[in-house]
C-alpha cells in the first residue's frame, strides 16, 4: 500500500479536529429539569482521605434518593481540601484537623459540620496473643522506642494471662503526612507524661519503625511482619482482618476499639460553639480512648443558590439517613445530640 | 597500490577462532544475552502480573458501565475513565504537536545556532527531566485557581507541557535527518524557505514525526499526578472538557488502589490493564507508521 505523506497528515488532522469537535459538543445540560423540591447539578468536594469510605458510600446511597444531584468527594487530603476551599474550587471541603491560620481559609467564611467519627486501632502481628490490653503510659513506651521487646515487663503487667515471647517490636507507621497519625500522636502528647515525640502530621520514630503508605500501606506492614504494632483506622484493620489491643481509656478501663466505644466517646467529648470537640481519651468507661473526629466545611456564603441548595441537601442527608450508613462503612455515627447542634448550624448557616 | 577486492570473501562465522578468542567470544554472548534476559523479566512480570489480576475485571459492562461510587461495590464500569482519558490526552495532543513541531520547525530550519535556539534547546531538554508534578502544580496555579474551577481542560494543558519538551526534542531529531539535498533542489526550482518546509521537509520528516508525538501521547496518557490536582474526580461520561471535573484512568487506579476493599483493588487492576493496553495500541500505532513510512524506504 502506497500513501501519500500528505494524505495522512491530512487525516490524522481531520481526524484529532473532529475528535474535539464531538468533545466540546456534549455536555452542559444536566441544569434543567430539577424533578420537584429536590435540587440538581453536580456539587464538588474534595478533603480528607480519612472519611473517604463513608463518603463514598454515602454518596452512592444518595444518588439512588436525588439522582439530579451528582456529588463527588475526591480524597486529597485534609490539607489539600482545606487550600481547595480557601480558593472557592470546591463546594464543601473534608477536614479530620480544625482550620489553622495558615490553611488559607478566612476565618468566618465557613462551618464546620461533623459527620462521623471513628476508632484508631492499635493493631499487632503476635501469633497465638489475641485480646492484649496495653495502657497508655505503655503504649507511648512502645511507640517511642523505649520498650523493644514483646515480653517487656511493662506490657506484662496489664496482661498476667497472655504468654508473651521474647519478639523484637517493629513500629508500623505512616510515611506520608496523615490526619491518623496527627489524632494518635495527639492522643498520646495529651493522655501520657512520657511522651516525648510530640504531635503533627508526620513525627520522628524512632528506629524500629517500619512505614508504609496511607492506612492499607501500614496494615500491609503489620500483616507481613511478626511483633509489628502499628495504628490503622478500623476500616482497614477490618478489611485486612488485623488483631487490635485494648486501650486503657481516660477512667482507667481497657476498652477494644469498636463503633459504639467511639460513639461513647463523642457522647463525652465536650463540644465548643463552632461544633469542634476532641473526643481524643474523652471521659466515660465505654469510650474507645483513640478516636478521631472529622468534619465538613461548608460555606457561610454560597455564589450560586443552586449550589447552596444542593449542599444544603446532601449535607443534611449525610446527617440524618446517612448515619444509618456509618456502622457498614466502619465509622461510629454521631450521638444523638450531637446530631441535633449539627442540623441546627447547618440550618442557620444555609438558610431556605 | 594493494587492491581490496579478493577472490573468496572472509570467513566471519568464527570457526577458525582460537579456543581462547572461542570461548570469550561465547561467554560474551552468553552474558549479553543473560543481560536481555534480566531486563525483559521484570516487564514480562508486571504484564503478567497486570493480566491475571486485571483481566477478570473486563467485561462489556467495564467499558461502557459508569464508575461505581462506592469503593465496596462490586461490579464493572469504567467508561467515563476511559473516555476521559481519550479526549484528555487527545486535546493535549492537539495543543503540543502543533506547537511543538512548529517550535521543532524553527528550531531547525531558522534558528540552527542562534543563541535563542540553543536557549529553547536546553530549556526543552532540562524540562523532559521536570517531574509531571511540578507541571500540574503549574496549571494548577496559573489556569485552575485563576477560573476557580477544576476541569477536563486543565488536565490538558497539564499534560501538554509534559508533551511539548518531548515533541520538540524527538520532532527536531526527525527534521534533522531529511537530507540537505532536498531543501536545496526545492530552492532550485524556485521554492521559498516556508514552501520547501511546508512541502518538501515536513512530508519527509512525517513519519518520525508522527511516531514521536504518539510516544508522546503514550506517556502523557499514564501521568497521575498532575491529572490529580488539577482535573478532580467524576463518576458519569463527561465528553466535554470545559464543564465540571473529570477523570482519567491513571487518576481511578491511584483512587481505587489505595483501598483496601476486594472491589476496588479489582477496579484498579482493570484500569491499570486497560491503560496498559491503551498505551499498547498507541506503541504499535507508532511503530507502523515508523516503519512503514520510514525515510530510507523512499
Amino acid at each position: 500500500m502506497k500513501l501519500n505523506r500528505r494524505t495522512i497528515f491530512g487525516t490524522l488532522t481531520a481526524g484529532a479536529l473532529a475528535m474535539s469537535m464531538a468533545a466540546c459538543g456534549g455536555g452542559g445540560s444536566d441544569d434543567e429539569g430539577g424533578s420537584g423540591d429536590l435540587a440538581s447539578g453536580e456539587l464538588n468536594a474534595s478533603g480528607a482521605s480519612f472519611p473517604d469510605a463513608f463518603y463514598a458510600t454515602a454518596i452512592e446511597a444518595y444518588a439512588e434518593v436525588n439522582p439530579d444531584l451528582m456529588v463527588t468527594y475526591n480524597a486529597t487530603g485534609s490539607g489539600t481540601g482545606k487550600s481547595e476551599f480557601g480558593e472557592g474550587l470546591n463546594d464543601f471541603a473534608g477536614t479530620d484537623s480544625l482550620v489553622g491560620d495558615d490553611d488559607g481559609v478566612e476565618a468566618g467564611s465557613f462551618q464546620y459540620i461533623p459527620t462521623v467519627a471513628a476508632p484508631i486501632t492499635v493493631s499487632y502481628n503476635l501469633p497465638g496473643v489475641d485480646g492484649l490490653q496495653i495502657d497508655q503510659e505503655t503504649l507511648a513506651g512502645i511507640f517511642q522506642g523505649d520498650i523493644t521487646a514483646w515480653n517487656d515487663p511493662a506490657i506484662a503487667a496489664a496482661n498476667p494471662e497472655a504468654t508473651l515471647p521474647d519478639t523484637a517490636i517493629t513500629l508500623a507507621v505512616r510515611s506520608d503526612g496523615s490526619g491518623t497519625t496527627t489524632n494518635f500522636s495527639k492522643f498520646l502528647d495529651e493522655a501520657t507524661e512520657a511522651w516525648t515525640l510530640g504531635s503533627g502530621d508526620t513525627i520522628e520514630w524512632p528506629g524500629n519503625a517500619v512505614a508504609g503508605e496511607k492506612n492499607t500501606g501500614v496494615a500491609q506492614v503489620i500483616q507481613d511482619t511478626e511483633g509489628a504494632i502499628g495504628y490503622v483506622d478500623l476500616a482497614d484493620a477490618n478489611e485486612v482482618g488485623l488483631v487490635t489491643a485494648a486501650v486503657e481509656n481516660a477512667d482507667g478501663a481497657f476498652v477494644a476499639p469498636s463503633l459504639e466505644g467511639a460513639t461513647a466517646a463523642l457522647d463525652g467529648a465536650v463540644v465548643e460553639d463552632d461544633l469542634s470537640y476532641n473526643p481524643l481519651n474523652a471521659a466515660g468507661a465505654e469510650a474507645y480512648p483513640i478516636t478521631a473526629p472529622t468534619y465538613l466545611l461548608i460555606r457561610t456564603e454560597y455564589e450560586d443558590a443552586d449550589i447552596a441548595a444542593g449542599v444544603k441537601e446532601f449535607v443534611e442527608y449525610l446527617l440524618t439517613d446517612g448515619q444509618e450508613l456509618a456502622a457498614e462503612a466502619d465509622f461510629a455515627a454521631l450521638p444523638a445530640g450531637l446530631q441535633e447542634q449539627a442540623l441546627e448550624a447547618l440550618n442557620s448557616t444555609i438558610a431556605d | 597500490m594493494t587492491s581490496l577486492t579478493t577472490s573468496t570473501p572472509p570467513d566471519l562465522s568464527g570457526r577458525n577462532l582460537s579456543k581462547r578468542r572461542a570461548f570469550a567470544n561465547r561467554t560474551a554472548t552468553l552474558a549479553i544475552g543473560l543481560c536481555v534476559l534480566v531486563a525483559a523479566l521484570p516487564l514480562v512480570l508486571v504484564a503478567w502480573e497486570v493480566l491475571s489480576r486485571g483481566s477478570s475485571a473486563m467485561s462489556l459492562d467495564w467499558f461502557t458501565e459508569e464508575i461505581p461510587r462506592n469503593y465496596r461495590t462490586e461490579g464493572p464500569g469504567m467508561g467515563p475513565a476511559i473516555l476521559s482519558t481519550l479526549t484528555i490526552t487527545g486535546m493535549a495532543a492537539l495543543i503540543a504537536v502543533p506547537i511543538g513541531v512548529f517550535g521543532a520547525v524553527y528550531l531547525n530550519e531558522y534558528g540552527k545556532n542562534k543563541p535563542l535556539a540553543k536557549f529553547i534547546r536546553t530549556m526543552a531538554d532540562v524540562m523532559t527531566g521536570v517531574p509531571s508534578i511540578v507541571m500540574g502544580l503549574f496549571i494548577y496555579v496559573a489556569y485552575v485557581v485563576v477560573i476557580g474551577e477544576k476541569l477536563g481542560f486543565a488536565g490538558a494543558l497539564a499534560l501538554a507541557c509534559l508533551m511539548l519538551p518531548i515533541v520538540i526534542r524527538s520532532a527536531e531529531e526527525m527534521l534533522r535527518l531529511v537530507p540537505d539535498e532536498l531543501r536545496q533542489a526545492s530552492a532550485g526550482l524556485g521554492a521559498r524557505k516556508w514552501r520547501t518546509t511546508m512541502t518538501v521537509v515536513l512530508p519527509t520528516a512525517s513519519s518520525g514525526i508522527t511516531s514521536g508525538a504518539l510516544l508522546a501521547v503514550a506517556r502523557a496518557a499514564g501521568e497521575t499526578a498532575p491529572i490529580i490536582v488539577t482535573v478532580g474526580l467524576t463518576y458519569i461520561y463527561k465528553p466535554d472538557l470545559f464543564y465540571g471535573e473529570n477523570t482519567t484512568l491513571a487518576a481511578q487506579i491511584y483512587r481505587n488502589a489505595t483501598q483496601p476493599f476486594d472491589a476496588s483493588q479489582e477496579r484498579a487492576w482493570g484500569a491499570a490493564l486497560t491503560l496498559i493496553a491503551i498505551v499498547f495500541l498507541f506503541t504499535i500505532l507508532s511503530r507502523i507508521i515508523a516503519s512503514r513510512f520510514a525515510i530510507d524506504k523512499r
